[in-house]
């Protein structure tokens, strides 16, 4: 499955998720992956470059992930999030349902799981 | 597990090194375990029946089992049985001990009797890694009876330990633990864990020591501490303490939140309530884990 396509967000506040996430996924020959730090940075970088797939963190200084993927979907309503947090309670998936999470990764996140959610969305854009 | 609290109670009694504990644990991979121990574990033969077999395998071409069995030791069926189990890492660990030298059979015997008599614990209790017997293991090791919350306690060290297996290895050894109300470290860093209840959380340790266990974690070289380093750290925490939340929500209906990990370096830290510090040795040295609950 080509993911050259692909255009990738990572939102995360730990420097250590965003290089491993990154690392990996370039790897997989994807466009392009933007990195942000928190989550007022996430929403702008969104609104700037529309990411087919976001990688989100809930725990984020400046604005929380749940809060950024609500203004994100706000934007846009296609927009494809994943949420990617070490705080996997119902809550938190419940929260981040609502706000319009496409889905919720417990961490720590294997790249097997990555690479599945980049070629399903790989998958929808060739639809 | 065990094998971790396993080698701290021989250190603590005296009968190997923390030098011999490292060495142990780098040598269980390569160890092939021998009827011997596995017979002295399960009570089936005194460490003297061990050293006879051993002493008239040394006259005749035979097999220890086969001698064992001849010498009406045991029974075929229990050197099947013995020999087709898989062996537990306390049990690797042991006869790593037993071959370099650094215990005899007999030292191996008394200490695993004892061990087993002080926590209670049976060769079923152990080969299955039961959790309840873990926890009262813990909470027994560390004295969390004494503190207002032992469930908590108990639940977040289980945890840390399975996590610091998963995630940086099992060759280290739990040290005996202190209450302390503050803390002074090279590197600390924290995390307050919210909610239903409040926990403040660490990771301190010298410089060395630090970059070792980002290493580990990261499975990267490095060569100072940098942000990223911290980062490392901190992400180890965040993880531990995010399946930590999980655990309570999804066991005990108890939601909790995570703060933002805090790096503190050359700091004092003050704790409001009485903190338990958990020192670990690791064969690179020394990490000291934190936890106080209100």
């Amino acid at each position: 499955m080509s993911l050259e396509n692909i255009k990738v967000m990572i939102a995360d506040d730990s420097m250590f998720a965003r290089k491993k996430l990154i690392n990996f996924i370039s790897t997989l020959g994807v466009a392009e992956v933007l990195e942000a730090a928190d989550g007022e940075e996430a929403v702008e970088k969104y609104k700037a470059n529309k990411p087919n797939v976001v990688f989100m963190d809930i725990v984020m200084p400046k604005k929380t992930g749940i809060e950024a993927v609500k203004e994100i979907v706000e934007f846009d309503p296609s927009a494809k999030v994943i949420m990617a947090s070490s705080v996997g309670t119902q809550n938190h998936l419940r929260d981040a349902i609502m706000a319009g999470a496409a889905d919720f990764i417990q961490k720590p996140i294997s790249n097997d799981q990555i690479q599945k959610i980049l070629e399903n969305t790989a998958k929808e854009l060739n639809k | 597990m065990f094998a971790q609290f396993f080698g701290s109670f021989l250190l603590h009694k005296g009968l190997v090194t923390a030098k011999d504990l490292t060495q142990a644990f780098e040598e269980k991979k390569n160890t092939r375990m021998r009827l011997g121990v596995l017979a002295i574990n399960a009570g089936l033969m005194t460490s003297e029946q061990v050293e006879h077999v051993n002493v008239t395998q040394q006259s005749v071409d035979k097999r220890f089992g086969d001698l064992c069995v001849e010498l009406g030791y045991l029974t075929d069926s229990d050197v099947d049985r013995l020999l087709s189990e898989q062996p537990t890492d306390y049990l690797l660990l042991g006869q790593t001990l037993v071959n370099s030298g650094v215990m005899s059979n007999a030292d191996f015997e008394a200490a695993i009797i004892e061990y087993k008599n002080e926590n209670s614990l049976s060769n079923d209790d152990i080969s299955g890694n039961q959790s309840d017997k873990l926890s009262k293991l813990i909470s027994g090791f560390y004295h969390f009876d004494t503190a207002a919350n032992a469930r908590i306690y108990t639940e977040y060290t289980t945890l840390l330990f399975k996590d610091i297996i998963r995630f940086i290895g099992d060759d280290f050894t739990p040290l005996g633990s202190s209450i302390i109300h503050e803390l002074e470290a090279p590197h600390i860093v924290k995390q307050a864990v919210t909610g239903a209840y409040n926990s403040i959380t660490c990771v301190a340790a010298d410089t060395a020591e630090y970059m070792a266990f980002a290493e580990r974690f990261a499975k990267e070289e490095f060569t100072e501490v940098d942000d990223f380093v911290d980062a490392t750290v901190g992400e180890f925490m965040n993880v531990n303490n995010g399946l930590f939340t999980v655990n309570e929500s999804n066991e005990h209906g108890i939601e909790l939140q995570l703060d933002p990990q805090e790096i503190h370096t050359d700091e004092k830290i003050v704790f409001e309530n009485p903190a338990f510090l958990i020192p670990v040795s690791f064969s690179f040295g020394e990490v000291n884990f934190v936890i106080s609950n209100s």
